[in-house]
């Protein structure tokens, strides 16, 4: 499916410094839907170029990077367990960054 | 986010609603009260409270000038833009202003002033730069070229401090804003405990410091969380907005090259892991700042001026001449004195970072930024 | 400079002083002495400690008890005439702690059967073991086993000879052990918060401490807290805005408390504290307790990774609450003061702490029994239980919805809800006190 990924707050610089990735997701093998868990993990392999653990802390983000699933903050729609359809926009905003 | 009106499937069950106006689909859970509340609200409650702050504590007079201290990051961006709004909605009559320091340091800076230099023609505020170069006859770039990376901090939050004095003069302003927000001012809370600053403690909570001084300062994002000021760019889309065309606020985001101490980095991360597990911590970090029982006598020492620049000072001569003044004399240890005790400069950040190279991190807040 | 003040005294922090140490030993590399007496060889623990390798092992151990004998003697914590009781969890603090007590004990034994008049009595030891089972189920397996290392160990300890009490947390809620189960649990289960829940059961215990040290006549309460269990304190109590009240559970003395609380092992460092229990193979025992979670925890690991990175930190952090104000129970009540040695008592000026001498207008809150602040009193809250108790004691144990709030009360300790009454009846009286203020005779008018 065609998502549209965006880092912001500095989380660009651990992509190649860019802030926008149009990018095609497969579903796993014998899966229906594709949740956060599992694009977390497929951006953490083909997107995230260093630094990784600026990005991940255990199995979902680091505390400070805010999640926005077409710009709905992704604690109301169940934060990992949010189901991502096609054509969705995510944002990754980290606010560890300087003001 | 048309589309996103239509997948409100996602969380399961009927759609849950605002529940400020319980009308629209939430975007936000803010993480003040916990409550799922919808765009329009949102940006209803976040300016609402930060004119509230205002009022409640009296930070400002009609007819005053105000500088807004702007680095272009996304703290002083939002507040540019709120105070900007709140003084034209609530007839403030303010005159504000934007101050911005340069210091020198490429690939870092001068990429923000760009940002502060839009931020001017969009929010049609004047706009004030003054460099450390002009000040003081030195960039940070030439500072950490003699000097390396160990306590160039130091250089750096004494000069700025000074040099925002000195350009709030420069526009004859009567208050200096800036854009610390809770998680900034619990963070400091928490630096001021981790190394035993008691004078320190007992301020950094307070809402305007500094009405002894020559500029009071104030911080209208006191009480705002980190978070909120994060995604308020992204609700500030609302058709009936003065800045319409103002999808995403435009901000810079990069760390100083010259990034500083592992115990900051340590103290931001636990602040982010408090927010996840209980967001309140952060409102009750502060609360516990303000209750601390400091004895008044605690005060730091009397404020006279410095003998050679005129600043106050409770010395000679300040801060900032005492490291000038060791700087061109070649002995840029002095005046550093007992700097930071115990070895907690990041080892790490030497090997990395050279100076004048373009490396950037993003493992902590920018040094200095903060007002302690 | 990281520790100085009432703190860590006798070089307890070797961290600042590193870099000399350290500078010292690179230059004579080979014959490595210890710093203290210079003539026995150093030990090494091999954990990483920054002052590994510095003392001799009779030096290292005279330390940390003359940091304790300090805390002791200049805190007027134990006289002759005291009878005082030792919290004991089986872990390495207050295993040190009644080490310590009891050799003191021992020394003030001998001085007794030396001294020609023995007008100074020998302060009496007793033990108390709180048996947590009936919170922790899954404690109940090694409990049995638990409590007789815990006799044997007391036992060793004599003589003197030293009574042991062990307590059931439940027993807060009365003597028909049944029914106080039932109701600790039930307790228990209304508090949703896990930090709360840990909080709350930390007060149960200490409460059942204090119920116990009254009940047989002992006026001292020791507890082991050393500076590193106080440095978490200071955060945790920072993270809950519970700002106001931080300075009244840090200092060497707490008498809020019916029974006063002494910490004689506030300057000792965990690590110092983990070695000599090494050093003099002293036992300890780690019952499988409920993994701590929520904030406790998380400000647990911050500590551990700020003391890595600098092994002074605990101390500072430590040193910087000290400097907040205390409370006028901070020291120990001046009833008897004949017993009250001279010496303390010119060290008690010495130290010259800044106490509060506003004692009349303290109100506690009665769960945690933190002093209240302004801040802390509610608007227009119309239950009891709510207004009397702090911010961060509303928040996390009191049930959020008001209409559970009787339960919740009907199932708390008879003493936390006597508080409830005190307080409102204190409230009162403050509240005519201010009214009638400018009629009354100021109390040193009265005295004259």
């Amino acid at each position: 499916m065609q998502l549209t990924l965006e880092f912001g707050g500095g989380l660009e610089l651990l992509c190649d410094s860019e802030k926008i990735h149009k990018v095609n997701v497969d579903l796993p093998n014998g899966v229906e839907e594709l949740t956060m868990k599992d694009l977390l993990s497929w951006v953490r392999t083909n997107v995230i170029k260093e630094r990784p653990e600026m990005f991940i802390k255990g199995d979902t983000v680091r505390p400070g990077v805010l999640v926005l699933v077409n710009d709905c903050d992704w604690e109301l729609s169940g934060q990992l367990e949010t189901t991502i359809e096609d054509k969705d926009v995510i944002v990754f905003i980290s606010t560890l960054h300087g003001g | 986010m048309e589309r996103g009106e239509a997948k409100s499937k996602k969380a399961g069950g009927p759609p849950r609603l605002c529940c400020i106006c319980n009308e629209k689909r939430p975007v936000l859970k803010r993480p003040k009260t916990l409550q799922q509340i919808c765009r329009e609200c949102f940006y209803e409650v976040f300016e609402e409270e930060i004119h509230q702050a205002i009022v409640n504590n009296g930070l400002f007079k009609s007819g005053e000038r105000v500088a807004i201290g702007a680095s272009g990051g996304k703290d002083s961006t939002v507040l540019a833009y709120v105070l900007s709004e709140l003084n034209r909605r609530h007839s403030y009559g303010l005159d504000l202003f934007l101050l911005s320091i340069d210091e020198g340091i490429t690939g870092y800076r001068d990429d923000s002033l760009e940002t502060v230099k839009r931020n001017e023609l969009q929010y049609g505020l004047p706009l004030q730069i003054l460099s450390y170069k002009d000040l003081y006859g030195w960039t940070m770039d030439d500072i950490v070229k003699m000097i390396g990376l160990k306590n160039n901090c130091t250089f750096c939050g004494v000069f700025r401090r000074q040099a925002l004095d000195r350009g709030a003069a420069l526009l004859k302003v009567d208050k200096l804003v800036t854009g610390h927000n809770a998680d900034d001012i619990a963070e400091t809370v928490l630096l001021n405990i981790l190394r035993g600053d008691i004078a320190r403690l007992s301020r950094c909570t307070s809402i305007t410091t500094g009405e002894d001084g020559p500029i009071p300062r104030c911080k209208p994002f006191k009480y705002t969380y980190e978070k909120e000021i994060v995604i308020y760019p992204f609700a500030v889309s609302n058709p009936h907005h003065t800045y319409a065309y103002f999808k995403k606020l435009d901000y810079f985001s990069t760390e100083c090259i010259y990034s500083p101490n592992a115990y900051r980095g340590f103290a931001r991360e636990f602040i982010k892991d408090l927010e996840r597990l209980r967001p309140r911590a952060i409102l009750d970090i502060i609360k516990s700042g303000e209750d601390f029982r400091i004895a008044t006598t605690t005060k730091m020492p009397e404020q006279g001026t410095c003998e050679r620049c005129g600043y106050i000072s409770s010395q000679k001569w300040c801060k900032a001449c005492v490291l000038l003044d060791g700087l061109n004399r070649g002995l840029p240890k002095m005046g550093i004195g007992r700097a930071r005790g115990g070895g907690v400069n990041g080892g790490d950040h030497k090997k990395e970072t050279k100076a004048g190279s373009t490396v950037k991190t993003l493992e902590t807040k920018q040094c200095g930024s903060l007002d302690f | 400079m990281a520790c100085n003040s009432s703190g860590c005294e006798s070089g307890g922090c070797y961290g600042r002083e590193k870099d000399n140490g350290c500078k010292v030993v690179d230059v004579k590399e080979t014959v490595r002495l210890c710093v203290k007496c210079k003539s026995n060889e150093p030990m090494t623990f091999g954990d990483g400690g920054s002052d590994d390798g510095r003392f001799c092992a009779e030096c290292f151990r005279s330390n940390v008890y003359g940091k304790f004998r300090l805390a002791v003697t200049s805190h007027a914590m134990i006289t002759p005439s005291d009878n005082v009781l030792v919290a004991f969890s089986g872990g390495s603090s207050s295993r040190v702690a009644l080490q310590f007590v009891h050799e003191l004990q021992v020394k003030a034994l001998k001085n007794y059967e030396a001294s020609r008049d023995r007008s100074l009595p020998v302060f009496g030891v007793g033990v108390a073991f709180v048996d947590e089972s009936a919170a922790y189920p899954s404690l109940s397996g090694g409990m049995s086993d638990a409590i007789a290392w815990v006799r044997s160990t007391v036992l060793s300890l004599s003589p003197p000879e030293k009574d042991l009490h062990v307590v059931p947390i439940e027993s807060v809620f009365g003597s028909d052990s049944v029914e106080a189960r039932d109701r600790l649990v039930k307790l228990l289960d209304s508090v949703s918060d896990e930090t709360g829940k840990e909080d709350l059961l930390l007060h149960l215990k200490m409460l059942s401490l204090q119920k116990v040290a009254s009940e047989n006549g002992y006026n001292r309460l020791v507890v082991g807290s050393c500076t590193s269990r106080l440095a978490s304190h200071v955060l945790t109590a920072t993270v809950k805005g519970r700002g106001y009240s931080l300075s009244a559970d840090i200092q060497h003395v707490d008498a809020r408390w019916k029974v006063p609380i002494v910490l004689p092992l506030r300057d000792c460092v965990w690590q110092e504290i983990t070695r000599l229990c090494h050093l003099d193979g002293l036992k300890t025992v780690e019952l499988a307790r409920h993994p701590q979670s929520g904030i406790n925890d998380l400000v647990s690991s911050f500590v551990a990774l700020l003391q890595e990175e600098n092994p002074s930190r605990e101390c500072t952090i430590v040193r910087t609450a000290a400097k907040l104000t205390p409370f006028y129970f901070n020291k120990i009540p001046e009833t008897d003061d004949s017993c009250v040695p001279m010496a303390t008592q010119r060290r008690l000026k010495k130290f010259n702490l800044k106490y509060d001498g506003s004692m009349t207008t303290e109100a506690f809150c009665p769960i945690c029994n933190g002093p209240l602040n302004g801040s802390d009193s509610s608007e227009d809250e119309s239950d009891a239980l709510y207004d009397a108790c702090c911010s961060s004691c509303r928040f996390q144990i009191l049930p959020q919805e008001p209409s559970s709030l009787d339960h919740f009360g009907s199932l708390l300790p008879h003493h936390m809800i006597s508080q409830v009454k005190h307080h409102q009846k204190f409230d009162s009286q403050t509240y005519l006190r201010e009214k009638i203020k400018d009629c009354l005779l100021l109390d040193d008018e009265e005295a004259v």
